[in-house]
């Protein structure tokens, strides 16, 4: 079939077109040398654009794509990331990390006891390591937990 | 490095709430310590303390970011009555201003004490260049813009190239864009590309081209100071070669706007007295420094009038609308 | 003379208390870092960066660090290469091809003291190496104008690619990306911004540490998730630990003549590491011919790859250093370390930062012996990081490197991006398009822009400038620069040939 190749190209191929379309867009300072702001940007899009054409007429062999709940538990990990991120500072450092901590371990070996006793060693552990051996001004729990 | 400059920040917070109840003098240092700025506040603090002029060590908190413009924006928007701050200051510090770099800021939102020292520009050929004196340079740029490109450590528009279009159009010559010039990475590299022949020309700070003088690679045809600089006599200025440019880097302090006269008098005092101690003198030798004292309020009109003339030059060259 | 004086210079740097404690500690850190199946000494270094910089280290103490990091993962990458047929990264995938065999026909212990004796040597040769060419080679700084620079880093794209991928247009796609995301930020010319979107935490560009850590470790963590951690089980047993006298001894012209390959290999910039390893096989092999049964677990199999790897790794720190061209995707890593140092490498460094330069060469030797010291006998405790399951381990890893990131910048915007970056990562592997090259593209992007911007102004707009690189006589052909595009014209163009010949062997990792 070798379709992931194809549609990888197309959009390698949209986004050098959008990507040289706001290079255009750079304001072009009255003050400038001969090449400009916006030359080299264009010309790397350009050429990345002629890499997607090739990968679409002469695409490889079909990647190894993850099953559907691989790629699911992917997907969670992703959104569990984004969420440790937001969460970080305003929650404190030991819960969020616990929790991320458990949740890829349960995804990578579906034992959930284990996963839970691996999340909290990781989340104290780091906590220790980072906190006092690394000197990291770290918070444990939220800042107004104790008032 | 804007990572480290957010730590600094918080730690500089931290710090600014201890010194204003301890009464103890504070120094902020725009930028991370090593460079000239915390240079400033490190020997000012230190030689304060030591010839007795205040009683306690001054505390020198780096304040990184923006190019000076954090720390700036910080005096005064939060520190505007504080009369125990004192910032380091330099040419960078009114370039930037000069071309609005700071936000909008400007520089009567602050009051400049003084300077104490300055690192001298200098206009740099390699040993075997055929340009022997400035007005050669000149001369060939007038007759070919083209034919001569200009290296400097800071980027298109900084001070280093704002020195050579000063003294083109010092000379008669008005169409300055088309002079040539790169900015790379710092003055040593600017050395390097000046050369191996790729420019013509390398613009600088004295101190950045000292290693090369020594090593006789290279050839000084002018230093833009008042005076030719101790240590290096047999340099010319531009001033003796019949082009009145004087571009130096200065170093030295501004305070906050709504401290009174008294006190502002007070730091002129003792910015004055560090000036004329012996600890001072060896310390600018060390670093080369060439002695450049203005202290005061014929300080302030001075620094003004470098602005005024900064921002008209970079109006018409581009750099700022 | 001058060389003895240097290293003297270094060692009186090097041989502090406190520095060599810091070698001990990261060769250490290192080797266990770059056993653990699936982390490579690029990912292994990436997430020891942030840790690093949050210690607060001056440079010349950070850099022996995580030099010694970068050497002991080296080393201790061999260990999965042989025990479980995993190799860390692209250069250690030669090792497997041997090391794995011998492991199972029960001489896993000694296949690993040949391998951890071969590293010694192309590591030790390597370090002699860098410390006579290097500063030999600084001296041709003042033949590098913008033109030249342009035409070197034109060439470590279009080398990298021929090695790191199957197929150019990815790795040149790779390349591209790079760049790309090196442009976004204030234009170092005029100050505009561009390509931020009006984003004010875009203005200062993206962070290459971010995208390191994004990258290589993040990306690492959803393969795990993918492949539930079945890669990581282990069955093969490593017996008594002793030395194989004969065997290094056979094996002592292999190490040698490999050592010097790999060098050469590895001084190329771009190619670097991966060359390194896969020529010193590629030429032992053929040495040998048929009777050697390269391939079926003999001794030399093993120290061919592994001289070759590591005297390439110390080869690719000579373009790093002198050039700030770096020969591999560890050196590309290492750069990132020296450029947020503030610490510019490039001709000025021999010059201007003496005491980092030869600190880390003396540091680098001595490392070696460390490692030496280490992987010989204490070679089991090792052996014992492969136990611990991935379910434990890529959670840390992904913490550690998340709170890495976060210690630095403070900031939630950068962890959205490594997270960013991961995704990306996973995508660009499954496609088979390297990453190594995204990282040199934002690394270097800048530059190359720059000094294409500074070689038009050079030559007012002329495309000629680039290899009339001299303004002052138009007729002066740069001999540097037109040979190193010709140059990487044909790094780009021969793998499309050469590929067909030297069919790489199945890569089992990456």
């Amino acid at each position: 079939m070798r379709v992931s190749d194809r549609i990888f190209g197309a959009i390698v191929i949209l986004g050098s077109f959008i990507y040289v379309m706001a290079a255009r867009g750079i304001s072009k300072p009255f003050f400038a040398d001969p090449l400009g702001p916006q030359a080299f940007p264009i010309g790397v899009g350009i050429v990345a654009a002629i890499c997607g054409l090739v990968m679409v007429f002469s695409p490889d062999e079909e990647p190894n794509w993850p099953e559907m709940r691989s790629f699911l538990s992917i997907l969670g990990s992703t959104i569990l990331l984004i969420t440790y991120a937001y969460v970080l500072k305003p929650m404190g450092f030991l819960v969020p990390t616990a929790i991320a901590s458990a949740v890829i371990s349960y995804q990578i070996t579906p034992a959930p006891i284990r996963a839970v006793i691996y999340g909290l060693i990781i989340s104290f552990g780091l906590f220790v390591l980072f906190k006092f051996a690394l000197g990291l001004s770290l918070f444990a729990f939220p800042r107004d937990f104790f008032g | 490095m804007k990572y480290f400059n957010m730590k600094a920040l918080s730690v500089s917070v931290a710090l600014s709430v201890g010194a204003t109840s301890a009464m103890a003098a504070e120094c902020i240092a725009p930028a991370n310590p090593g460079g000239g700025w915390d240079f400033t506040c490190r020997q000012i603090g230190k030689i304060l303390f030591d010839i007795g002029q205040v009683d306690s060590p001054v505390q020198v908190t780096n304040m990184a970011g923006g190019g000076g413009g954090l720390a700036f924006s910080h005096v005064v928007n939060e520190r505007q009555t504080d009369d125990g701050l004192i910032v380091a200051a330099s040419q960078a510090t009114a370039t930037r201003l000069a071309q609005d770099a700071y936000g909008g800021a400007t520089a009567d939102q602050v009051r400049f004490v003084g300077a104490i020292g300055a690192d001298p520009g200098v206009i740099v050929v390699a040993a075997d260049s055929p340009f022997m004196t400035l007005n050669d340079m000149v001369n060939a740029i007038i007759a070919d813009p083209s034919s001569v490109a200009f290296a400097g450590g800071s980027s298109a528009g900084g001070f280093d190239h704002l020195k050579v279009l000063m003294i083109m159009q010092e000379a008669g010559f008005t169409d300055i864009t088309d002079i040539k010039y790169i900015g790379v990475d710092g003055g040593a590299d600017a050395v390097t590309q000046t050369v191996g022949d790729f420019t013509q020309g390398m613009t600088g700070d004295m101190s950045e081209v000292v290693g090369f003088i020594e090593s006789g690679d290279v050839r000084v045809l002018a230093v833009l100071a008042e005076e030719r600089v101790p240590g290096f006599e047999d340099i010319p200025t531009a001033v003796e070669q019949g082009i009145d440019v004087v571009a130096v880097n200065w170093r030295g302090l501004y305070v906050p706007k709504d401290i009174s006269d008294e006190t502002f008098d007070m730091w002129a005092a003792r910015l004055q007295a560090v000036a004329d101690s012996d600890e001072w003198k060896s310390a600018m030798i060390e670093n080369g420094l060439a002695p450049f004292t203005k202290v005061g309020d014929n300080f302030q009109s001075w620094v003004d009038g470098v602005i005024a003339s900064t921002e008209e030059l970079s109006r018409e060259i581009g750099v700022i609308q | 003379m001058e060389i003895l004086q240097n290293l003297q210079l270094g060692f009186s740097i090097a041989l502090s208390p406190w520095t060599l404690m810091l070698a001990v500690a990261g060769c250490f850190i290192g080797t266990i870092v770059g056993a653990l199946p699936g982390l490579g000494p690029s990912n292994g270094v990436a997430i020891m960066i942030p840790l690093t910089f949050s210690l607060s280290l001056d440079a010349t103490s950070s850099l022996v660090l995580l030099t010694s990091i970068y050497y002991g993962a080296m080393y201790g990458g061999r260990i999965s290469s042989i025990l479980l047929n995993i190799p860390g990264d692209e250069p250690a995938m030669m090792t497997t091809l041997d090391g794995y065999p011998m492991a199972k026909a029960g001489r896993a212990a000694d296949a690993l003291v040949i391998s951890g004796v071969a590293s010694f040597v192309g590591a030790l040769i390597a370090t002699i190496g860098l410390a006579i060419l290097a500063p030999a080679l600084s001296r041709i700084a003042f033949e590098f104008g913008p033109g030249e620079y342009f035409a070197l880093y034109l060439l470590a794209f279009c080398t990298l690619g021929g090695v790191a991928s199957n197929n150019q247009a990815k790795a040149a796609f790779a390349s591209c990306l790079g760049i790309a995301i090196a442009m976004v930020g204030l234009d170092p010319n005029s100050g505009t911004p561009r390509l931020t979107g009006g984003n004010l935490h875009l203005y200062d560009g993206i962070d290459f540490l971010v995208a390191i850590v994004g990258l290589f470790a993040v990306s690492e963590v959803f393969f795990f998730i993918e492949s539930k951690g079945k890669s990581g089980a282990t069955n093969v047993k490593v017996g008594k630990v002793r030395v194989p006298w004969r065997d290094i001894f056979e094996v002592r012209w292999v190490m040698l003549r490999s050592s010097i390959l790999g060098f050469i290999c590895g001084v190329l910039p771009g190619a670097g590491a991966s060359l390194g390893s896969f020529m010193t096989y590629i030429t032992e092999k053929g040495i040998a011919g048929e009777k050697g049964c390269f391939g079926t677990g003999v001794p030399k199999g093993v120290a061919a790859p592994e001289a070759g790897n590591n005297a390439a790794a110390g080869g690719a720190l000579v373009p790093m250093l002198t050039l700030g061209v770096p020969g591999s995707g560890t050196t590309a890593v290492l750069l990132a370390v020296l450029v947020t140092l503030n610490v510019t490498p490039g001709p000025m460094l021999f010059v201007e930062e003496k005491e980092v330069v030869w600190g880390l060469i003396a540091s680098l030797l001595i490392a070696n012996f460390v490692l030496l010291a280490m992987n010989v006998p204490m070679v089991k405790v090792f052996v014992k990081i492969l136990e611990v399951p991935p379910a434990a381990l890529m959670p840390t890893v992904t913490m550690i490197s998340m709170v890495g990131i976060f210690s630095l910048t403070g900031s939630y915007f950068d962890l959205i991006l490594v997270v960013a970056f991961g995704v990306l990562g996973y995508v660009l592997r499954k496609m088979d398009i390297p990453t190594v090259p995204v990282i040199l593209g934002i690394l270097l992007g800048g530059k190359m822009e720059k000094s294409l911007r500074d070689a038009m102004v050079l030559s007012d707009g002329s495309a000629w400038g680039l290899i009339y690189t001299r303004p002052s006589d138009p007729t002066d052909l740069s001999m540097i620069a037109s040979s190193l595009l010709v140059a990487a014209v044909l790094g780009f163009i021969a793998p499309m040939f050469l590929r067909r010949i030297l069919r790489k062997p199945q890569r089992v990792a990456d």
